[in-house]
């Protein structure tokens, strides 16, 4: 479908449209469109993140992970994302309380290892099950969304580990809420085609965009909730 | 309270974060940190022993340094892997090795100490997970006023500075579900205090407003005067002032003796200190930005005149004015000297006569807060503003008056409405 649009596109002027061209070029060496789509939607993706931390107060694990959340999300549905999401934190979580009750003193680095030792095997296992429920569609697995995921998981419970449960639950929740925003807008139809149809005009706002979010100097949604006490006064 | 009073974290960062990239180094690493007051003079506890790297810790003896003290990642934030260790226990038989009791009342041995100082060179507190450094420093037991409030730790107090200006603090209290730590991220009570009298205002727990401690409604966290309150504010000054840092937090330690201790700086501080002072951040930090300040007693003595809070302090019994009332106002050398004043609700500041400031000793530089320029007939002209202390009904008054040419007015000062809460104006009311 992306196909038919973009060949169905003119061009236009070289001068005024040098992204379009670029867009083409690369269609005929026989890049895939997906990842054309992908790569001028990414800078989309991470104004979303920026514009959820700085107007509303979500914070979540940086802007990195919540980017490749959504294209895991993408890449391998959010339902199968999110249960083996549950599976790895899960695992890391059941396995340091478990070191932690054997009185199995590591140092970190190593301990660190032997937990995803445990999460390499939780996996395993998960995509074993997951093969019999023919409805999740395991094929589209492969090593990077696993990898992105074991990342989160790790992020998780270094905060856990460092300062508490209820700070990590707080922080992976909303990483997972940014992660399925961005998620759906990046798997927009229509989106998709504007953008690729369009490259100039996504990439100019986005920019302009950020540099408008980089200058907001005022409250955020959260605070004001959070200073409601000294607003009422 | 307007919405633009109060400082948000965006404008945190992109307004006030003027820190130079030295001056943030320095706050990151306390090792750093430590160092840099020491040089500068700046009062701080005695570093016992630095660990760099693993070698450091395989041939060191717990034994020989103080039996109670803080272990501590340099560069951790908000309190995370510091260890607090209370005393030594030396079992009697040679069989069983000697333990520490940590301010949990945990018990740990000496491969605990040493693994812990492993995490920490591995980077497991750090920021960022880099490697970083470990450092045993003197452990300051509580001051004896805080004994009731504060569970087992240490409780400190957090001083915001701004162009070496103290503009708000609070006492942090450390809970039993804080663990003895003094962060109120970890669920330690933050307590406002007023800066000009050292007395604290309100509390807040996880946000929220309380008055009470948790569990015992008989220890209430307002009105608590905290010791050598100058000089504490004085030290934190210094203490931004030594690293360079422009906006900061100071943490600051009360020891029984030796007095006030800088623990460490952040150059990010928490914004949550506006709940526990129900007061905004922002209006303060755009008061003091264009300042000149000369030392920390001048900022002290600029912060004190700016952010009193008079409105909150209980008026016993209320006094009617008259319009001309004898005042005492305190001289450069501390002495009181008495002169007639006119109660004028029309004007917003206190005012004082330029030869009568000048006699009294008040126009020396240290005492100058600032300078205003004044639109008047004879064309623009710069009007300086005092600090002014004085006594009215028995009221001691800490503020600020501006000092302008009165030497063919009848009365010498004239007290504004900025100084006259509390109390009530009759017109025609004779002495």
């Amino acid at each position: 479908m992306l196909e038919n649009l973009l060949l169905g596109q003119s061009l236009g002027d070289p001068l005024f449209n040098p992204l379009k061209y670029a867009i083409r070029a690369a269609y005929y060496s026989e890049v895939s469109l997906e990842t054309i789509v992908l790569l001028l939607l990414l800078p989309l993706v991470t104004l979303i993140i920026a514009a959820f931390r700085h107007l509303m107060g979500l914070r979540g694990f940086g802007i990195f992970l919540p980017a490749s959340l959504a294209v895991v999300f993408l890449a391998i549905g959010p339902t199968l994302g999110l249960g083996l999401f549950l599976v790895i934190v899960l695992a890391s979580t059941f396995f340091r309380t478990t070191l932690r009750k054997l009185k199995i003193k590591l140092a970190y680095l190593p301990r660190m290892s032997l937990i995803l030792w445990a999460v390499t095997l939780c996996v395993f296992a998960a995509l074993f099950g997951a093969h019999f429920i023919s409805t999740l569609g395991v094929s589209g697995v492969s090593i990077f969304p696993i990898l992105i995921l074991i990342l989160l998981a790790e992020e998780f419970t270094r905060v856990q580990l460092g300062k508490s449960a209820e700070v990590a639950m707080t922080l992976t929740g909303e990483t997972l809420v940014l992660g399925l925003v961005s998620w759906a807008v990046l798997a927009l139809p229509q989106v998709q085609s504007f953008a690729l149809l369009n490259p100039e005009t996504t990439l100019l706002s986005v920019l302009a965009l950020d540099l408008f979010l980089g200058r907001y100097t005022g409250l955020r949604l959260a605070e004001l909730w959070r200073f409601r006490k000294l607003l009422r006064k | 309270m307007k919405l633009s009073s109060i400082l948000g974290l965006n404008s945190r960062s992109a307004i006030f974060g003027n820190n130079s990239a030295r001056s943030k180094r320095i706050a990151r690493s306390k090792i750093l940190t430590k160092r840099i007051l020491r040089r500068a003079g700046v009062p701080t506890p005695k570093l016992y022993k630095v660990f760099r790297t693993d070698r450091d810790i395989s041939n060191f003896d717990w034994g020989k340094i103080s039996s109670s003290f803080a272990l501590k990642p340099s560069k951790s934030s908000y309190g995370d892997g510091i260890i607090i260790v209370r005393k030594r226990v030396d079992v009697e038989n040679k069989l069983t090795p000697s333990y520490w009791v940590t301010s949990q009342r945990k018990k740990i041995y000496k491969e605990d100490l040493d693994l812990h100082v492993l995490d920490i060179l591995e980077g497991a507190y750090s920021v960022g997970n880099v490697p970083d450094i470990a450092f045993c420093e003197e452990y300051i037991a509580r001051h004896k006023v805080f004994r009731r409030f504060a569970y087992r730790g240490t409780p400190d107090i957090r001083v915001l500075v701004f162009n070496s200006v103290p503009v708000m603090s609070m006492l942090r209290l450390p809970t039993v579900e804080s663990g003895g730590r003094a962060n109120l991220h970890k669920g330690a009570i933050g307590v406002g205090i007023d800066i000009e009298t050292g007395v604290t205002t309100y509390a807040i727990h996880h946000g929220e407003r309380i008055e009470y401690k948790p569990g015992n409604s008989k220890v209430k966290f307002s009105g608590i005067k905290i010791p050598s309150w100058s000089q504490i504010l004085e030290v934190a000054v210094s203490g931004a002032a030594a690293a360079g840092l422009d906006l900061c937090g100071v943490d600051v330690v009360l020891h029984s003796e030796r007095g006030p201790q800088v623990l460490e700086l952040n150059s990010q501080p928490g914004l949550q200190i506006q709940l526990a002072n129900m007061a905004g951040l922002r209006k303060r930090l755009e008061r003091v930005e264009d300042l000149r300040v000369l030392d920390a007693e001048h900022g002290v003595r600029i912060a004190k005149a700016l952010f009193s809070s008079h409105a909150k302090r209980k008026s016993e019994d209320t006094h009617v004015l008259g319009i001309a009332e004898k005042i005492k106002i305190r001289t450069a050398n501390g002495a009181k000297r008495v002169v007639e004043a006119k109660v004028d609700t029309g004007a917003h500041r206190s005012a004082i006569d330029k030869k009568l400031a000048r006699e009294l000793g008040l126009l020396k530089a240290r005492n100058i807060l600032w300078k205003r320029k004044v639109r008047s007939t004879f064309g623009e002209e710069e009007r300086p503003v005092i600090s002014l202390v004085f006594w009215l009904r028995g009221k001691k008054i800490v503020t600020q008056a501006g000092v302008a040419d009165r030497k063919n007015m009848k009365k010498r000062v004239i007290i504004g409405r900025r100084d006259l809460g509390g109390f009530l104006v009759e017109l025609g009311r004779k002495k």
